[in-house]
């Protein structure tokens, strides 16, 4: 069984009214990015997963999570 | 007028805006890259006579020169009279992962290309110029065109 990551980066991002391009300004990333972390093309490093949970104000457990597929 | 600044009455282009616009004209440019110097490859093709010349002829001059100008481009995602902030975000982690990618796709075909070259029996002998090109040819252009696949499929064109 193999596991893979996933987030709730979209929704959390949604709910505080941001777009992906405020998020990747606030992060200081591309909204290429960001919009890659979103539909889980790109796994990002720890350093950004931090970095994206602390813009958010949420702890990277909540906002990434590791799923059986 | 330099990145930053603005016509009047335009609407402000944050740093965000503009390194996204810069990261996709560059995937497109790659990919119009890629394709014009293989078309130029397949049209005006080297002529290599066997014999080992004392100077590479003109049109293989100008390859060498391409492959050297498509390599720095590939080695440094390019924009280098970009400012710094916009390089940095043009350059993230997603853009240097894509190059990464592309540029192992580029190294797996040079490998397939150059055993090739040495295993099967192609009737005739290569010499080392010939080679070469060969090589580097098909890798360089398929470098090119995966990153610039991976970075249109990252901006959803």
């Amino acid at each position: 069984m193999s596991e893979r990551l996933i987030n709730h980066l979209k929704r959390e991002r949604a709910n505080r009214g941001l777009t992906q391009a405020d998020l990747a300004s606030m992060v200081g990333v591309s909204r290429k990015t960001i919009n890659t972390v979103e539909n889980e093309i790109f796994i990002p490093s720890a350093i950004l997963a931090l970095r994206l949970a602390a813009a958010l104000k949420m702890t990277v457990e909540s906002l990434f999570e590791i799923v059986d597929s | 007028m330099s990145p930053l600044e603005q016509e009047p009455g335009a609407r402000p282009v944050s740093l965000i805006d503009l390194a996204d616009q810069y990261s996709r004209k560059r995937a497109l440019l790659a990919a119009i890259v890629a394709l014009v110097f293989l078309a130029v490859q397949l049209v005006g093709r080297p002529v290599f006579t066997g014999q080992r010349a004392a100077s590479p002829g003109v049109s293989l001059q100008y390859w060498a020169i391409n492959v050297v100008a498509l390599l720095l481009v590939l080695a440094t995602g390019g924009g280098l009279f970009n400012g710094a902030r916009v390089r940095a975000l043009v350059n993230d982690d997603v853009a240097l992962q894509h190059r990464r990618s592309a540029l192992g796709a580029g190294f797996w075909l040079a490998m397939s290309v150059a055993m090739a070259l040495y295993i099967l029996p192609l009737g005739r002998t290569f010499t080392a110029r010939e080679a070469v090109y060969l090589i580097v040819t098909p890798s360089v252009f398929f470098a090119l065109l995966t990153f610039s696949f991976l970075e249109l499929r990252a901006h959803g064109v």
